[in-house]
Parts: structure tokens; C-alpha cells; sequence
């Protein structure tokens, strides 16, 4: 997927060099469905207050981009209408200019709507396949298909994992990954609903857990620091920098690398 | 099953018969144990209940010589009626079943393929290049069970079926539980195994003394010591043979693996055993094809299929015989995205494989069935594929190994089936003639002329065939 953003930026710069006109949102295209991907994916600074009258070369803030955004996919006007008949992405909306960077710009268009369509329909296939596996046309059917819910009956564990490994808990309060595991994101410990271990196992991690709290090594509201900055939700982390060096530290930067200020 | 009190043995035995009872489910498939998430309605990897069938017009009523009718509107749809049973009368009194083609059509597409089950080998064994690429499982000389106790230390590289468990695949939990529960009780028997051992090698050193004696007095036949007895060999020298084999770890590790008849273990690579433990590396490498991956949980083949082997040519009623087996049209299950535990997933007749491997057609970059999901096909993406191998693992699963099926191949396949546009038959370009001879018409006067010049030895008689032109040599 990163090698797609490096190519979202320059289709950007392409299409606004070209000054494609902004057309409406529809909410049967494929555009539609990466709404709900969060911009701040593609932020690597805090949200700052950004003016849309700001001009085009400086390209402030998440919302510019966001339209931007659609306005590349939206500007092949004709593949909009094409989708509902069927017919094959990669012939497009048809709309041949005779300067050549038009037409490449249309042919990347087509390539980044057809790669968005295919990522969120295999982003809603979530069925694992294993080698091995046996299916039945019923296994490729809505029902299996999209997932079961992550409810608590889902979340239990089938076997007691500490008798399985065969470790002894107390022995590894010094593991702040088994520590972490064992605490919920705001710093609890799980019941035994959720740990699936038997009662002697779970009175031992949660000795355990209390024992590295109580030490003062690991924190007791949040996960350990160095776990959340390998974590899923690291760019929401707060920027925390040294007194002398807060001017640099206030120099956000935008999707494309550019300051903002 | 019930109770035979009160019956006669006959009946008794009529009523546990394969013709009056289903068999009991098997446990389900050992999947794996640390998975979160119920998924109790996907199918499983094996079948666990009998599937059972009917004639149609039974079907048709509702007969499937069970207890009672089953209904009509959720058996009656299907092209093949399968049933499963879960139970015959449960407590609400209903018959517990189940569709069984999930399984049953599975098994019938399995078979149309017509490939043979082999033992499974490791992708890079360097021992390969030796061994044939495919070993049937039904071979005379692995597919035993039955083995007296000698015999079973000498096969132990070729046996399928062992009472001790594959040590490797025992997670440490597992692994601690048999060392206490049934390892440590077996201290003095294995003391008394030491014993034996230790008898026979006394024995046989006492012999090769006596020959060599022999040898140099210039006897013809030596004096045969007799065999010593386990009994008595004393517990010191056992102690003492025990503290020599700490040091000697190759040796301990086969006569611990004997004694409680482990399955062969893969020795770790010379890399990992560097960092560990610099006796591990002298460990010698096992031939047997279980090392790697443990022995399977059902016989090697798990009854899916009962041909020896795939050495026979295809005959195309047109073409002739086929260099290769026709191909399979597998359904993409999932595309190629990079990174590990990326690869593309095929399903070829039920089963879930990985797509063609390697440098193929179906691998190039342009390829975009295999590497982007494309809504727009009907009926999903699929290739053509040939299946070269199938192995049964050590979880039960079939593996099958499939190959990007030939184009020319595919079009003949496809010609069969009638789904090419033109017909292949006949229309390969013919060869232009060099020479065009130019036809002189035959007149009657030439025909006469060739009959009159009898004094050439090709002249034509007259009541010969030869003057017809029919014998064109």
C-alpha cells in the first residue's frame, strides 16, 4: 500500500497540473467507500487549523487532499456510469484527449480506481485460507464469507495458553509484552473470560501483572510505552519533545512532504 | 448402540454391523489450538459423520432408512442426495442432519482427477535427487503396521504408525504432562530395557573373541559362548553405561526413542544447533519422510484416493495419446499482494492450495488474475491448472501440489468441452507444395498407348489391378 500513496501523490500533482474540474460525490462509485478510510492516516502531524482559501501550490490540510482525492477519481466521469453496465475498468470513461498527459493521467486514474475497488472487496472477504482446507460453495457465500462478530464467545481462547506454553507467570513479570497482553488499553486486568485460563492460572498472571505495576516498571493505565509505539494507532500517539527544540517540533509537515507554515 | 443384554448374539452382532448401524463420529480435526474465533459452520477439513445416500424414489418420500422420514423440502433439491446424520433420535425426538455434499461431491471431484497419493518430501531435501519424486503410500514395504518388537526398532525409518508421540510437535505443556505422566513411571522398565541391551552387546563381544581365537588357533568353527542374561548384568554396570551415554548422544537418543517408540525426529540445522549445544550437530539425519513434519494421524492415504500411481497416458479420441494429464480449472480464492504470508491461494476440486510456485505464466507481472481482485468476472477468476501431487499431512489435511497447466493443453481441454470458438481439429495450415505438377488429362488414346507398349515391365495388362491406378506407390 505505500507504493500506491507515492503513486496517489504525483496522480495528485498530474491531475492539478492538467486542472481537472471538481464534479459531484455519488455515493454508488467506488469512491464512496474510501470515505470512511481516516485521513489522519496520512497525516504525520497534528490536526492544525487549515483555511481552504489557502492557494493550491501550498496544498494545506486533510480536506484539500480529501477532495483532491475525489476529484481524481470522480473526473473520469463516464467509468462512473460504466460500473453499473459491467463493463471492464480498465477501458475507463473514454474521454481521449489528444495531449499525451491527459491520456496518462487517464490511464492512472483508471488503474488507482480499479486497485481501490479490488482493495475493499478483499478487505471484505475476511475468510483465512489455510492449505488444506476443504470448501463448499456454501464457504463462499455471504455467511462465511464476511466474518463472524467479535463478540466475548469469539474472543475466548479454546485451551488454558499457561499450561499449554508451560511457562509460570510469576517467573515473567519482567516480559512487558506478556504483561501488556494480559491488561486491557486502559490498564486492567482481563477476566478470565476473555484469557480463557483456568482459575489457579489466572490468579497467577494477574499476580503477575500487579507484581510489575506495583515495581514500577511497567505503567498502570495504559499499555507499556515501547509496545504502543509499535502499535496499530502509533501515529495518534502525542509528540512529546525536549524543551529547547519546541520550534521544530511545531513545523508540521502535509501528506506531501511540504510545510505547512 | 444399544444394549445386547437380552438379545441374542446374532442380533447382537446384526445390530453393531456397518448394514444396520452408522458408525460413531470421529473427533473433529486438530486444527490449530492457540486459533481465537468460533467457527463452527465452515467445513471441515475431513469428514467426522457417515455420509449417507438414497435412491431417488426413496429420496422422493422422504426414505432414507432411518427411524423416521426425513423432510422433503431441504433433501429433495440436490442433484446427488447425501445425508449426514448427527444423531438418529434426539431428545426432541427429531433426526439431527445435515447436507453431506459438502464432503461427498468433494470426495467424487477429488477422485476425477485421478492422482495418487504420495509420501510427502521436503522441497529442499538434499537426499532427493536420489529418491523418486513420487512414492505411492500403498508401497509393500511402508505400508505395515504390523511388526514384532525387533522389527519395529529395524523399520523405524519406514514405519507410518508409532505409540509415542512426535516430540516435536508437542507444544512444552504437552511435552512437560508426558514426562510426567508417562515418562517418569517407566524408569524401571527402562532399566531392564538397558539390561537386555546390555546382555546382548556382552554377548556378542564375547562371541567375536571366541572367533577371533579360533581365527588365529586355525580352528574352522568357534566355540559359541552362551548368551548372557539380562538378569545378570548388576545395577552398577547399568548406572555406569547410563552416565557413558550422557556423553554419547546420538546413542542415548535412539534407544530413548526405541524404548518408548518415538516418532522419527528431524535433527536441527547445523546453524541453530551451533548456537545451542555443540553435540546436536553430530546427530545423523533420519530418512524417513515423517522427520520433518511427524507422521500423519490416519493411515498416509486417509482413503481419499487408491491409485498407486499416475504413469498412464490419456488417450484424446482425436489427438491421441497426451504427453500430459488433462488440465483443472481451479477458482482463484485469493490474489497475490507481497510480503510473507501473502501468496496466492488456489482451490482445485474442494481443496485449498497454493497457486502455481515459481517462474510460470500465471506469476509474470502482467498477470492480473493472480494478482488484483477483478469484480468484474463472472463466476470468479479462474486458472488452468495441473495437480502433480497429493500428501496427506500430519493433521489430516490433504496438500496438493499445482502447476500452471500447458496452452495448448488448456485448448484441447477447453475443444473437448466444446468451449472454443473454432475447431483445432483440421485447421493446421497446410504446407504449400513445392513442385505443382501440371495434370495432363487422361485420354482414351494414352490409356491404349500405355496398353500397347508391353515390352516395358510397368506396362499394364489387362486383368491386372495394376492398370486402375489404384496402387498408388
Amino acid at each position: 500500500m505505500s507504493s500506491s500513496r507515492q503513486f496517489l501523490s504525483s496522480a495528485l500533482r498530474q491531475s492539478r497540473a492538467a486542472g481537472q474540474s471538481t464534479a459531484q460525490f455519488s455515493t454508488s462509485s467506488p469512491a464512496a467507500a474510501i470515505r470512511n478510510i481516516p485521513t489522519t492516516s496520512f497525516q504525520n502531524a497534528p490536526r492544525t487549523n487549515n483555511n481552504n482559501t489557502s492557494s493550491s501550490s501550498s496544498s494545506a490540510g486533510s480536506n484539500q487532499y480529501k477532495s483532491d482525492m475525489f476529484n481524481l477519481l470522480n473526473s473520469g466521469s463516464g467509468s462512473r456510469n460504466n460500473r453499473r453496465g459491467g463493463s471492464d475498468d480498465m477501458e475507463g470513461g473514454g474521454q481521449r484527449s489528444g495531449s499525451g498527459s491527459v491520456g496518462q493521467s487517464q490511464k492512472v486514474q483508471e488503474l488507482l480506481q480499479s486497485e481501490v475497488t479490488a482493495n475493499n472487496y478483499l478487505r471484505q472477504m475476511k475468510r483465512r485460507w489455510t492449505n488444506g482446507d476443504v470448501y463448499a460453495p456454501r464457504d463462499l457465500g455471504a455467511y462465511e464469507m464476511k466474518g463472524k462478530p467479535a463478540g466475548a464467545m469469539a474472543q475466548m481462547p479454546k485451551v488454558d495458553v499457561v499450561d499449554e506454553l508451560g511457562f509460570s507467570p510469576l517467573d515473567n513479570y519482567r516480559n512487558f509484552s506478556l504483561i501488556s497482553d494480559y491488561i486491557t488499553p486502559f490498564g486492567r486486568i482481563r477476566h478470565s473470560k476473555e484469557t480463557g485460563l483456568r482459575p489457579v492460572n489466572q490468579r497467577k498472571i494477574a499476580k503477575m501483572v500487579r507484581r510489575a505495576i506495583g515495581m514500577g516498571i511497567h505503567p498502570s493505565v495504559h499499555k507499556h510505552p515501547e509496545i504502543l509505539k509499535a502499535s496499530a494507532g502509533r501515529h495518534l500517539l502525542p509528540l512529546v519533545v525536549p524543551k529547547g527544540q519546541a520550534a521544530a517540533a511545531n513545523k508540521t509537515k502535509n501528506f506531501d512532504g511540504e510545510d505547512e507554515h | 448402540m444399544a444394549s445386547t443384554r437380552g438379545m441374542s448374539p446374532g442380533a447382537a452382532l446384526l445390530r453393531t454391523s456397518r448394514m444396520f448401524s452408522l458408525p460413531a463420529a470421529i473427533p473433529s480435526p486438530p486444527g490449530n489450538k492457540f486459533e481465537i474465533g468460533n467457527s463452527r459452520t465452515v467445513t471441515e477439513a475431513y469428514p467426522t459423520h457417515q455420509v449417507i445416500t438414497t435412491f431417488d424414489s426413496s429420496r422422493d418420500r422422504g426414505d432414507w432408512g432411518l427411524k423416521r422420514p426425513l423432510p422433503l423440502k431441504s433433501t429433495t433439491g440436490t442433484t446427488y442426495p447425501m445425508v449426514k446424520v448427527k444423531q438418529m433420535d434426539s431428545i426432541e425426538q427429531i433426526t439431527d442432519f445435515a447436507s453431506g455434499t459438502q464432503h461427498g461431491l468433494t470426495l467424487k471431484k477429488f477422485q476425477a482427477l485421478n492422482i495418487p497419493i504420495s509420501t510427502p518430501s521436503e522441497l529442499n531435501d538434499p537426499s532427493r535427487v536420489l529418491r523418486p519424486a513420487q512414492r505411492s503410500v500403498f508401497e509393500a514395504d511402508t505400508d505395515v503396521t504390523a511388526f514384532s518388537p525387533d522389527q519395529k526398532i529395524q523399520e523405524a525409518e519406514r514405519r507410518w504408525k508409532f505409540t509415542g508421540p512426535w516430540l516435536a510437535g508437542m507444544t512444552p505443556g504437552e511435552f512437560k504432562e508426558y514426562l510426567t505422566k508417562t515418562v517418569r513411571p517407566k524408569r524401571a522398565e527402562f532399566r531392564k530395557f538397558i539390561q537386555k541391551k546390555l546382555a546382548a552387546q556382552k554377548t556378542e563381544a564375547a562371541n567375536r573373541e571366541l572367533q577371533e581365537q579360533a581365527a588365529l588357533r586355525g580352528d574352522a568353527v568357534a566355540a559359541k559362548q552362551k548368551p548372557f542374561k539380562p538378569e545378570s548384568i548388576s545395577d552398577e554396570e547399568v548406572t555406569e553405561y547410563l552416565r557413558q551415554l550422557r556423553n554419547d548422544n546420538q546413542v542415548l537418543y535412539d534407544l530413548v526413542g526405541q524404548f518408548l517408540d518415538l516418532a522419527p525426529l528431524k535433527p536441527p540445522q547445523a546453524a541453530e544447533a551451533r548456537v545451542q549445544n555443540s553435540l546436536m550437530i553430530n546427530l545423523r539425519a533420519t530418512d524417513s519422510p515423517y522427520g520433518a513434519r511427524g507422521p500423519p494421524i490416519t493411515h498416509p492415504s486417509a482413503g481419499i484416493s487408491y491409485l498407486r500411481t499416475s504413469a498412464y497416458l490419456d488417450n484424446h479420441p482425436i489427438y491421441g495419446p497426451q504427453k500430459s494429464h488433462p488440465p483443472v480449472e481451479a477458482r482463484v480464492l485469493k490474489p497475490r499482494r507481497g510480503g510473507l504470508g501473502n501468496d496466492a491461494k488456489v482451490g482445485v476440486a474442494g481443496f485449498v492450495a497454493d497457486g502455481p510456485l515459481g517462474s510460470t505464466h500465471s506469476n509474470l507481472k502482467n498477470a492480473t488474475l493472480m494478482e488484483k481482485f477483478d469484480p468484474n468476472i463472472e463466476g470468479g477468476a479462474k486458472i488452468w491448472v495441473n495437480v502433480d501431487k497429493a500428501t496427506v499431512d500430519s493433521t489430516g489435511r490433504i496438500q496438493l501440489t499445482v502447476n500452471d497447466a500447458k496452452a495448448t493443453d488448456v485448448l484441447i481441454a477447453k475443444e473437448l468441452i466444446g468451449e472454443v470458438s473454432e475447431p483445432i481439429f483440421g485447421s493446421a495450415p497446410v504446407r504449400q507444395q513445392q513442385k505443382s505438377f501440371k495434370r495432363i488429362a487422361m485420354t482414351a488414346e494414352r490409356l491404349r498407348g500405355r496398353y500397347m507398349d508391353s515390352s516395358s515391365p510397368s506396362a499394364p495388362t489387362m486383368s491386372g489391378s495394376s492398370g486402375y491406378g489404384l496402387d498408388k506407390e
